[in-house]
């Protein structure tokens, strides 16, 4: 990772000066919007193949057991491995994938006993492996980092924090060994805790060690005060790292498969037929989701991660049938709401809303005495402008919008209205019964509608100049005429072959 | 006369069996694994109990309707609800569970809308809701814990669940909402019922099914509000669908299935809960959880008649069957292409056409008496012999009656060749058969 890191900065220095980078990164608002948008993309990706799959809810189950492979990988660690645990271990994001898998696995396995369904099987699962992980961390795992903040909402806003610096001058490794003139040496007592003696007790034995020994990197010694130039350094977030490679190797996976990832998605049978194995593209695409979804648990939590896999590809699937469009569309909406989400959370909504002024009115009309200043989760924010990007491809798409959906099918009414009456008209003219069937007056009468809507609908033919009423009896006009022989003979005899 | 078939005696003896079990455990778990019943004990495991009656009641439906994973959605999407109701209200366990339940009930109707007017699929939607409810529900949670005045202790449990923070006060109040809620089933048991399986004929037949529905989806509601402090956000769901998925695998009875999943719930709600005081680091939601999931699995391998242990065990003797059967053609196929029934088969030959199924099948005959061996050689004996040539005549009998049931006037009956024929048809009609054949040959 840190090596990888590396190479990042070096690229970076190429186009822009160390300071710049520094004062860049170091913006709270830049680092969680970057971040923010990695997740966005590599989620937004994968989430499209998991809607159109039709397993949109396994990125909930996964997300939540990843929990079971890092407590398991942080056991084994520790007892087995005696390793120090550390929380960006790869040793971690195994573990996970694993769980990811395993979660797949399960859920597949319950489901083939064909005594269950597929959604009760992955209700089952995943309520199984989190309770088993919460066990396991209130049972063995004493100081393990897993307060339930980062859980739930993760720390994205503080990720500007926890870096790595990288030297570009004055790159001074200290390495201080018990030998040398800097090493500080201290007494430890070897045998007290052993039996439980104070270091004062007459049998307590004493061994020298050294208290600052070991490798300082540059960074480490100029805080140390062991160098005497001050080293040049970038600093850069680990966790833009992380969600970085994610991002790539998302990005890679889906354009290396996209032939294979439709038609695996679209046609499961011909994929299989073809021999491009869609099962091993299933699992290699779930254990992608494991990934991100454990690079993601850091920054915005285990559940809100789902919220960048299921809704944007959700808002997408609204504006365009063509997956390509799609893929691209869901990962510019996910990356729209993680540049505004952190604006929302700092109280602006869009630029030019403040939250502040909607709870002051608030607090106006109903005296609710709420705090007027809005400082909140960005992790939540982001997702809410994702949402809030969804209602508006909801509302507004010009294909499955609800507005558009609204006109056509008031569209569709008037036209069907139109052509009952028309035809209503052309069987009875010229008619024995043409007087009683075709008087204006009650027309509607042998509709069962009422008045006002006859009515309604016979001045829009009239304007039309379709019908026209003479001597109170409704007649088609030439036009009319036309038009219902077109009918006739195009939609209706379609629709009787 | 009230009579009971034999499945529905079963049913009735795996409810007495559990309970029994269940009244059981309680003075085994005081000698054996040395819990203390101490007050908080006693109201969890109560209340355990009592929401694992009130969550795989309802659950069931849940489960029928295909929508196990409402529970996930509608408990996360409860969050923001909590949030708001600790807003105006505080921290009134009444003001934060009805906030909890508008919540949810807005992410079910959000939810129907979503399916009645976009073409995306329901997990889809369910995902959309708990992401963005929930989402919601943190960033004011987080707006709450900036206001310096008020402490939000007590709003975690809502997410993790935290047994041993209820009093008996929530025990009765999950009480009467769970009884009220069950009043409701009661009274509209029958539109229920046909609502949950076959909605259209309901609207066809002039059943308001949106209302019913939202009904429904509103007593599922109420059980998650209600468990949420128990089991918390996440491990709801299971707390939900398992007794309900439990129960479907003893019955074909939605009665049944109902009462046998409160009774699953309760079992799992209270036995979780005592468990979990077998050591001060259980936590109690997850414990029940993994109750609920052993009760499942056991009834998924040993439900009568669909269980996965009994479906094994039949498709094994199948196998068994089926390869015997098949080795005795080919042997006595063999044995008569030399004109004689006794005549050696070598091993290498038959082994070779057939591979493992003909060794399982050997073995089988050898068992019956109907072969024997010599190493290298198998040979009928004479009930083999016999056996065979019965079953040949039978297979002859078969083929007569596919090609010619029309011509003799033959009553049309569904073709099962493993049976014989004489079982299958009435007498007269094995012998225009028999007949047949008898003119065939000649």
């Amino acid at each position: 990772m840190f090596a990888l890191e590396s190479i990042f900065v070096e690229i970076l220095l190429m186009i822009f000066s160390r300071e710049e980078i520094n004062a860049f990164l170091r913006n709270p608002q830049n680092t969680a919007t970057i971040i923010g948008t990695l997740i966005a993309i590599s989620g937004a990706l994968l989430g499209t193949f998991l809607l159109l799959r039709g397993m949109s809810l396994t990125s909930d189950a996964i997300s939540h057991t990843v929990l079971l492979g890092i407590v398991v990988a942080f056991m084994v660690m520790t007892s087995v491995f005696n390793l120090s645990p550390d929380t960006s271990s790869p040793w971690l994001i195994v573990g996970a994938a694993l769980a990811g898998v395993a979660t797949v696995v399960l859920t597949e396995l319950i489901y083939r006993s064909g005594l269950v369904k597929q959604d009760a099987a992955l209700g089952l699962a995943f309520p199984l492996l989190f309770a088993i992980s919460i066990i396991l961390v209130s049972r063995f795992v004493e100081d393990v980092h897993m307060d339930e903040d980062a859980v739930m909402v993760g720390e994205i806003g503080v990720a500007w924090a926890n870096t790595n610096s990288h030297c570009i001058e004055n790159c001074l490794t200290i390495t201080i060994t018990p030998d040398s003139d800097l090493a500080e040496t201290s007494r430890q007592c070897t045998n007290c805790r052993e039996l439980n003696i104070s270091p004062r007790d007459e049998g307590a034995e004493f061994r020298e060690i050294c208290s600052n020994c070991g490798t300082y990197s540059p960074g480490q010694a100029w805080q140390a005060g062991l160098l005497e130039e001050e080293p040049i350094l970038v600093f850069f977030p680990k966790s833009i790292t992380v969600t970085a490679v994610m991002a790539i190797i998302t990005v890679l996976f889906v354009t290396l498969f996209y032939k294979e990832l439709k038609l695996a998605s679209f046609d499961e049978a011909l994929a299989k037929a073809l021999g491009l194995r869609p099962g091993m593209l299933h699992y290699a695409l779930m254990i992608l989701v494991s990934l991100v979804a454990v690079g993601a648990f850091d920054a915005v939590g285990s559940i809100l991660v789902i919220a960048f896999f299921i809704i944007p590809p959700a808002a997408a699937y609204l504006l365009t049938d063509r997956l390509s469009l799609m893929l691209l569309l869901s990962a510019i909406i996910g990356s729209l709401g993680a540049y505004f989400g952190y604006d929302l959370a700092r109280g602006t909504f869009l630029i030019f809303f403040e939250i502040s002024d909607m709870l002051a009115w608030l607090n106006n009309i109903f005296g609710l005495g709420l705090i007027e200043e809005w400082n909140s989760s960005i992790s939540a924010s982001m997702v809410m402008m994702i949402f809030f990007f969804f209602l508006l491809s909801w509302i507004f798409s010009p294909k499955y919008g609800l507005i558009s959906t609204f006109i056509r099918r008031a569209g569709q009414k008037s036209q069907f209205e139109d052509q009952v009456v028309l035809a209503h008209i052309y069987n009875h003219r010229d008619m024995e019964d043409a007087r009683e069937e075709l008087t204006a007056d009650t027309l509607h009468e042998h509709f069962s509608w009422s008045n006002a809507k006859m009515g309604r609908i016979l001045t829009r033919l009239k304007t039309l100049n379709i019908i026209r009423v003479v001597d109170n009896i409704v007649e088609l006009t030439e036009k009319g005429e036309q038009r219902v022989q077109h009918f006739r003979e195009t939609r209706l005899a379609s629709e009787l072959a | 006369m009230f009579r009971l078939s034999d499945a529905d005696k079963r049913v009735w003896l795996v409810i007495g069996t559990i309970t029994i079990i269940g009244i059981l455990f309680i003075p085994f778990s005081q000698m054996v694994l040395d819990v203390s019943y101490n007050y908080t004990l006693r109201t969890v495991a109560l209340g355990g109990a009592i929401l694992g009656i009130v969550s795989g009641v309802l659950g069931c439906f849940a489960v029928l309707r295909h929508e196990s994973l409402m529970g996930d959605a509608l408990s996360h999407a409860a969050l923001p609800g909590v949030a708001i109701a600790f807003l105006l209200a505080g921290r009134e366990l009444g003001a934060l569970l009805i906030g909890a339940g508008i919540a949810s009930w807005i992410g079910v109707q959000f939810i129907r809308t979503l399916l009645n007017t976009t073409r995306i699929k329901q997990d889809t939607a369910m995902g959309i809701v708990l992401a963005a409810w929930f989402a919601i529900g943190i960033a004011l949670l987080a707006y709450i814990q900036s206001r310096s005045d008020a402490s939000q202790a007590g709003l975690d449990t809502f997410i993790f669940g935290q047994a041993a923070a209820i009093v008996e006060s929530d025990v009765q109040l999950i009480s009467v909402v769970g009884f009220i809620a069950f009043a409701v089933l009661a009274l509209f048991w029958k539109e229920f019922k046909l609502v949950t399986f076959d909605s259209e004929f309901a609207g066809a037949n002039g059943f308001r099914v949106g209302f019913f529905n939202v009904l429904l989806s509103t007593l599922i509601v109420v059980a998650i509000v209600l468990g949420l402090q128990l089991a918390g956000v996440i491990l709801m769901v299971g707390m939900l669908i398992a007794p309900g998925i439990a129960a479907r695998q003893w019955t074909h009875k939605l009665d049944q299935m109902v009462i046998l999943s409160a009774v699953f719930g309760a079992f799992a709600g209270g036995t979780g809960a005592i468990l979990s005081a077998v050591d001060a680091d259980i936590p109690t939601g997850p414990m029940i959880i993994v109750v609920a999931f052993a009760i499942v699995t056991i009834s998924i391998a040993f439900a009568p008649g669909r269980g996965l242990v009994w479906t094994l065990l039949r498709r094994r003797g199948d196998r068994k069957r089926f390869a015997a059967q098949q080795t005795l053609r080919d042997l006595y196929k063999y044995a008569m292409s030399h004109g004689d029934t006794s005549y050696p088969v070598p091993d290498s030959f038959i082994v070779g056409i057939g591979g493992a199924n003909v060794q399982l099948g050997l073995k089988q005959l050898e068992a019956r008496g109907y072969v024997k061996g010599d190493g290298n050689t198998w040979r009928l004996t004479s009930t083999g012999a016999t056996v065979a040539k019965d079953d040949a005549y039978n297979q002859q009998l078969w083929d007569v009656y596919r090609e010619y049931s029309d011509e003799l006037e033959i009553p049309l009956i569904a073709e099962d060749r493993q049976k014989d024929i004489h079982d299958m048809l009435p007498r007269p009609a094995v012998e225009k058969l028999e007949r047949k054949l008898e003119g065939m040959v000649a």
